[in-house]
């Protein structure tokens, strides 16, 4: 089926595989013409383009009403060309693009290209769609700042990046909008940079996702060595001749590759930049920092799973990875008294959920929990952006309270959000997702109960951090006096993202209860479908004990916060306690491992070398073409005899040269 | 007398040996004047007086600067005055030729009159032959 | 001669014809601006009738001319470079000058002159073309005879050039002497198989001196500063392009009809020359304060790379320089016309001073300039990257290790001095001068799209130089 479908998107030795290549490739060419909006994609990522362009070069002179026009129109306008082509698609025939020959040298070149098929549209769905919608919230949000179109022309090239990462059918493409995703990310969070700490958090988020990305790239220069190509469908399709199951160089490749992923999703060990980067404008942290850029990682390995299918060490490397990062990042976000750091923590969290169900091969439910948390995460942090700025940008949950009564519209979005997170069963989009990937955890080949103890585990803890969230927030008596109310601008768009949030579960609902699969129907033709092992527990025991431990968190949650708060700051004195509580709200102090491990001595290693021993043979090689310089102006000396005698001598050197030789 | 390099001349002809000798008057011949002139410098005497470095005008004593300025006039009448020249010099070899090169030939000569007919409109225009102004 | 040769001519003709339409307008006394328009109406004739011949292309006319595709090519960066100046020029000359007219006669002639040598096959043919070349030049160089350096430098450029034909004659001399023919592919005829004789070798070499003058390459680049800097600034823009470029593409076409590169010895000359010209050129230009100098210096540089391109001798090789030459020529225009367009009635803007903060009081030209030196500069996404890029490609799979690795090296040393004019550009501005307003609107206007068409192309170029390249390959292929 995989196979199939990967023929079909047009490339080279689809004679082996397809029974009549020759006639399916006459009719997919008939049927290519049919579908207009087919020969449009490059308007998807070209729109919010435009809108870059237009925003940073005339920015300063267009009216503040203009703005947000251009900002949020072109990503409304590629998210109409998204549903377009949504409508117009048929999964068995993926439509592919070539824009223009990149460059091409020997083995290696590079088209811009676009291609869509399933998994592509689920993210150009998320993207463009939130995007839009932030968008839109974001032209009232940002409306006071005096950098209006700064940021909206920063928000279109990250949409545009963004994009061009998840339509890119080459590697080298790809590699081009995820670099640009991780630019427009350093802009972002660094946009107040007036402020220090926020120019250092972008720093450090830039930094530390260096650091994946360069593993990335190695990743790729090795998968070119292998492949002699980046073009992905040929690598897919080649890797099974090419390497052995379990290969060691295949299995290399897959570890750099989830380092790339690794850093751009802020897992374990690389996640410490996500909580810094909270520094930007929400909607900045619900678009790139929720939904979008940071599952770009997913998208990823899922975009690749050709390769880690047949390296089930890296396969188990990635499970391993998510179920860490979702337990570390848990615990965190049960102390945090910043309400968008605790929603940070949950994202790394939700997004280990996601690396779980990768490394256990439910390729389609990952990306099933991309979907729904891409909108109730975006909401959250919607909701958030909007009680900050009501609240006179008072970012600690502990003084607010009280807001159920005050902002109820906040408070309804708000709860179906926490709900869908907490995975509130049987309503909640948050559920169908999660449960599918624990189901999986167990049930898959790659599974085991160990992880699915460990997901269960971090199903309880996210129950009672949202439940705590909502209610030190919602509940209680009013601490900080709310200013003014959202606009329809911002309410809106929460509203939109509140129903989606509830209602996209159902299309996906437990294969044992019923049977609707509308979502792995439409992503069978890419991802492979989860193998599942023989003779386990019986999936209602275990979806029963899921939703049990939700309910319990959820039941404990409320009587801690609400009835004793004990989470409250420096409520509870045991020094073991206060020691435990210090350790998960500073992230389980990486921040000060790797302050220790790699800055400090690298720090040193610059103190030593200030003068720096290398730069002295630069600055001798420029001292000495100056004086090179100074000794050959003097040749230029304005002299016409001197000219002359410059040409005769150059003909006696030419003439001796030849008469020697 | 057998030099080396010149034994390597009887074997190659074609050889740049055998422009050696050539290359040696060169030397010879500039070598010669440089050693003369300095030689004269160092050994000759050199009293410099006011008459002796004034110029000599062939006995006759010298008034003012030669380099008067000039009307630019009689220049441009004298360069004018070579180009038709020139042009008439080419009427020569085609009145010898007249009947043997045919139409093709005279059309050649009046495209080449008709260009410089252009020519001297633009210089009859131009007052470049106008001796007052 | 056949009709069909007669037509292949008709660009040359119209070309020639040009110059005879502005001497009988100016003789008609019609304004300087009928005159321009005149002048550009001709120059689009003469694109046109490249256009209208091409089917018949290639057509030899005997002995003198070749017409082909690779004539074609040179020709049309040099009509493509002198449209550019003329557009520069008219507003540059209304101000300056009270006698602006004759400079089109001049301008049309050294063009023929520049283009008769990208057709020649033939000695007497390309003696003409030079001459015809150099005479107007000495004139134009000289042009805006109150200033300063003009004659100063008019009179250098005289002086050598005659010095350096000279030698071409003589060099012209002992080729026919060691082969009994002047004819490009008769004289390569006559050498094939055989060793060239020391005659032919020493004829080669004074050769070299006239192409490497005219080229400003080192050792015979010393005139090219002060001829920059004493030059009106569109009348250096043709220089640093037109001249050039006709002057290469002869070079090339003598180099392969008698097999230069086969030689050994002159391989090591011409590399050694380019070696030469790229460290000496940048090297000048390190430190340089006025432009006009500085891009004098480049230029030297820059006839370096493209001579990298020219010494394997083969087809890659030609393509490379064809592209580099129009790379460069649209770079350097756009240089010049910057130069030119800030120039004023005294003095042209030479100084760097008179650049530092044009960022932000006039970002377009700024932008120009700054876009046009990243592209001498050779950073990526502009034309000048591309076109040494593939200089290095071809000089690399020939194995020139040597010139390669120096042409890499000596960019770096480049970079320096472009990037310094560049954040010349960007330094905080002195306080604004007032506005003038300009007194030729539709011209301004014209000068302006210009240079931002120019940018463009940089831009375009750079980014997609796979049309340009197939083009030149067509071309090419018609011989």
């Amino acid at each position: 089926m995989l196979r199939r479908s990967l023929a079909s998107l047009g490339m080279t030795n689809t004679s082996s595989r397809h029974p009549e290549p020759s006639e399916a490739s006459v009719r997919d060419r008939r049927r290519i013409k049919e579908r207009i909006m087919e020969n449009y994609l490059y308007l998807i990522p070209a729109l919010p383009l435009a809108g870059f362009l237009i925003l940073s070069l005339l920015g300063k002179n267009l009216s503040k009403n203009l703005i947000p026009v251009i900002g949020a129109g072109s990503v409304i306008g590629s998210a109409i060309a998204v549903i377009l082509l949504a409508i117009q698609y048929d999964p068995e025939n993926p439509v592919r693009q070539i824009l223009w020959q990149w460059f091409s040298s020997e083995d290696l070149s590079v088209a811009i290209s676009l291609s869509v098929d399933a998994l592509t549209i689920v993210f150009l769905f998320v993207i463009t769609f939130v995007g839009a919608l932030i968008h839109i919230y974001s032209a009232a949000f940002m409306r006071e700042d005096r950098d209006y179109a700064r940021f909206f022309a920063s928000m279109n090239l990250f949409i545009c990046s963004m994009l061009l990462l998840v339509m890119a059918d080459n590697l080298v493409l790809l590699y081009l909008g995820w670099e640009g995703v991780g630019l427009c990310s350093y802009l972002l969070i660094g946009f107040w940079y007036e402020k220090p700490e926020n120019s250092r958090a972008a720093n450090k988020a830039f930094t530390i996702t260096r650091i994946g990305d360069t593993a990335m790239l190695i990743g790729l220069f090795m998968l070119f060595q292998e492949f002699r190509t980046l073009y992905i469908p040929d690598i897919l399709n080649n890797v099974s001749q090419h390497f052995e199951s379990g290969s060691a160089t295949l299995t290399t490749i897959a570890l750099l590759l989830v380092g790339g992923a690794v850093g751009k999703s802020a897992q374990l060990p690389l996640q410490s930049w996500l909580p810094d980067a909270m520094a930007g404008p929400s909607p900045v942290s619900a678009l790139i920092h929720a939904a979008t850029m940071v599952t770009a990682g997913v998208y990823l390995i899922a975009r690749m799973h050709g390769i880690f299918v047949l390296s089930p060490e890296a396969m188990a490397i990635v499970a391993i990875i998510g179920a860490i990062t979702l337990i570390i990042a848990g615990c965190s976000a049960l102390v945090q008294t910043d309400i968008k750091r605790i929603l940070a923590y949950s994202t790394i969290s939700q997004i280990g959920y996601m690396f779980l169900a990768l490394g256990v091969g439910a390729w389609s439910a990952a990306i099933f929990h991309f979907f729904t948390h891409a909108f109730f995460k975006a909401l959250l942090f919607l909701a958030a952006g909007a009680i900050i700025e009501s609240l006179h940008h008072e970012h600690s949950i502990f003084k607010m309270g009280g807001l159920r009564k005050k902002m109820p519209l906040i408070f309804y979005t708000f709860l179906a959000g926490a709900a869908s997170l907490a995975a509130l069963p049987f309503i909640t989009s948050g559920f169908f997702s999660k449960e599918q990937i624990l189901g999986y955890s167990f049930g898959a080949v790659n599974g085991n109960p160990i992880l699915w103890v460990v997901g269960i585990t971090g199903a309880f803890i996210t129950a009672i951090y949202t439940t705590r969230l909502m209610v030190v927030v919602f509940w209680g008596e009013e601490k900080t006096h709310v200013s003014h109310l959202p606009g329809p601008a911002m309410t809106l768009p929460l509203v939109v993202l509140a129903i989606l949030s509830i209602a996209v579960g159902f299309i996906e609902w437990p294969h044992n209860l019923m049977h609707v699969a509308v979502f792995s129907d439409y992503v069978q033709n890419v991802l492979p479908a989860t193998v599942e092992r023989e003779n386990i527990a019986p999936p209602l025991v275990l979806q029963g004990i899921a939703i049990f431990m939700t309910l319990f968190g959820i039941y404990v949650g409320y009587m801690n916060c609400y009835r004793k708060p004990i989470w409250k700051a420096n409520n509870y004195q045991t020094p073991l306690f206060q020691s435990l509580r210090n350790f998960w709200f500073k992230g389980w102090l990486f921040d000060d491992l790797y302050n220790n491990v790699f800055v400090k001595p690298f720090l040193f290693i610059t103190t030593v070398n200030r003068k720096d021993i290398i730069d002295k043979i630069y600055t001798g090689i420029s001292n000495g073409a100056s004086q090179l310089h100074r000794m050959f102006s003097v040749s230029q000396n304005g002299s016409l005899r001197w000219y002359i005698g410059g040409v005769l001598a150059g003909i006696l050197i030419i003439v001796t040269i030849q008469m020697i030789v | 007398m057998h030099i080396y390099l010149l034994q390597a001349v009887t074997q190659n002809p074609d050889s740049s040996y055998w422009y050696l000798p050539v290359g040696l008057q060169l030397l010879f011949a500039i070598a010669f004047v440089g050693l003369m002139m300095g030689v004269t410098h160092l050994l000759g005497p050199s009293r410099k007086t006011a008459d002796k470095l004034s110029n000599f005008e062939s006995g006759i004593e010298s008034v003012g600067n030669a380099r008067q300025p000039m009307a630019v006039k009689y220049f441009l009448v004298a360069i004018l005055f070579v180009l038709f020249d020139v042009e008439v010099i080419f009427f020569y070899p085609y009145a010898v030729n007249f009947k043997s090169l045919g139409w093709e030939g005279f059309l050649a000569v009046m495209m080449f009159v008709g260009f410089f007919l252009c020519g001297f409109i633009y210089i009859i225009k131009k007052g470049a032959l106008k001796w007052e102004d | 001669m056949s009709n069909e040769q007669l037509l292949a001519l008709l660009p040359f003709m119209v070309l020639a014809g040009a110059s005879i339409v502005v001497i009988l307008m100016i003789a008609a006394r019609l304004s300087h601006t009928a005159i321009q328009v005149a002048g550009f109406l001709m120059l689009c004739f003469t694109v046109l009738a490249m256009g209208y011949v091409r089917d018949i292309l290639p057509q030899e006319i005997l002995p003198l001319f070749i017409i082909d595709g690779f004539a074609a090519l040179y020709t049309g960066v040099i009509i493509f470079s002198v449209g550019v100046v003329g557009l520069l020029s008219y507003i540059y000359f209304e101000e300056r000058e009270e006698n602006p007219k004759e400079y089109y006669i001049l301008l049309f002639l050294a063009t023929l002159g520049a283009a008769v040598l990208t057709i020649s096959r033939h000695f007497v043919s390309l003696f003409l073309g030079l001459e015809i070349l150099s005479v107007s030049l000495y004139a134009l160089i000289a042009y805006l005879r109150n200033r300063n350096n003009a004659i100063e430098s008019g009179l250098k450029y005289l002086i050598l050039a005659a010095l350096t034909s000279a030698f071409l004659l003589l060099g012209m001399a002992l080729f026919y002497m060691e082969t009994g023919s002047m004819e490009f592919n008769a004289i390569g005829q006559k050498l094939a198989g055989s060793d060239p004789g020391v005659l032919f070798k020493l004829g080669l070499a004074l050769m070299v001196v006239a192409i490497g003058f005219k080229l400003a390459l080192v050792p015979f680049h010393l005139w090219a500063a002060d001829v920059y800097q004493g030059a009106p600034a569109p009348v250096t823009a043709f220089i640093a392009t037109a001249s050039k470029v006709g002057v290469f593409a002869v070079l090339m076409r003598f180099s392969l009809a008698v097999n230069l590169q086969q030689s050994e010895f002159l391989l090591n000359v011409f590399s050694g020359i380019a070696i030469a010209s790229m460290i000496l050129g940048n090297i000048l230009a390190l430190r340089q304060q006025n432009i006009k100098r500085l891009l004098a210096y480049s230029s030297i540089a820059h006839l370096g790379y493209l001579i990298v391109a020219f010494l394997p001798g083969t087809r890659e090789g030609i393509e490379a320089s064809v592209f580099y030459l129009f790379a460069y020529a649209i770079t350097i225009l756009s240089a010049f016309g910057i130069v030119t367009i800030l120039s004023t009635r005294m003095k042209d803007a030479e100084d760097l001073s008179v650049y530092r903060g044009l960022f932000w009081r006039k970002p377009l030209l700024a932008a120009v300039l700054a876009v046009s030196l990243f592209s001498l500069a050779g950073i990526p996404l502009t034309a000048g990257f591309f076109a040494k890029f593939i200089v290095l490609l071809t000089g690399a799979n020939y194995n020139l290790w040597l010139p390669v690795i120096v042409l890499v090296l000596t960019s770096v040393i480049g970079l320096y001095y472009y990037l310094r004019i560049i954040s010349t550009l960007f330094a905080s501005a002195p306080a604004a001068e007032p506005r003038h307003k300009p007194l030729h609107p539709f011209f301004h206007f014209v000068t302006y799209a210009t240079l931002f068409v120019l940018m463009v192309m940089i831009c375009v170029l750079g980014v997609f130089p796979g049309p340009a390249i197939e083009g030149i390959r067509q071309f090419l292929m018609i011989r």
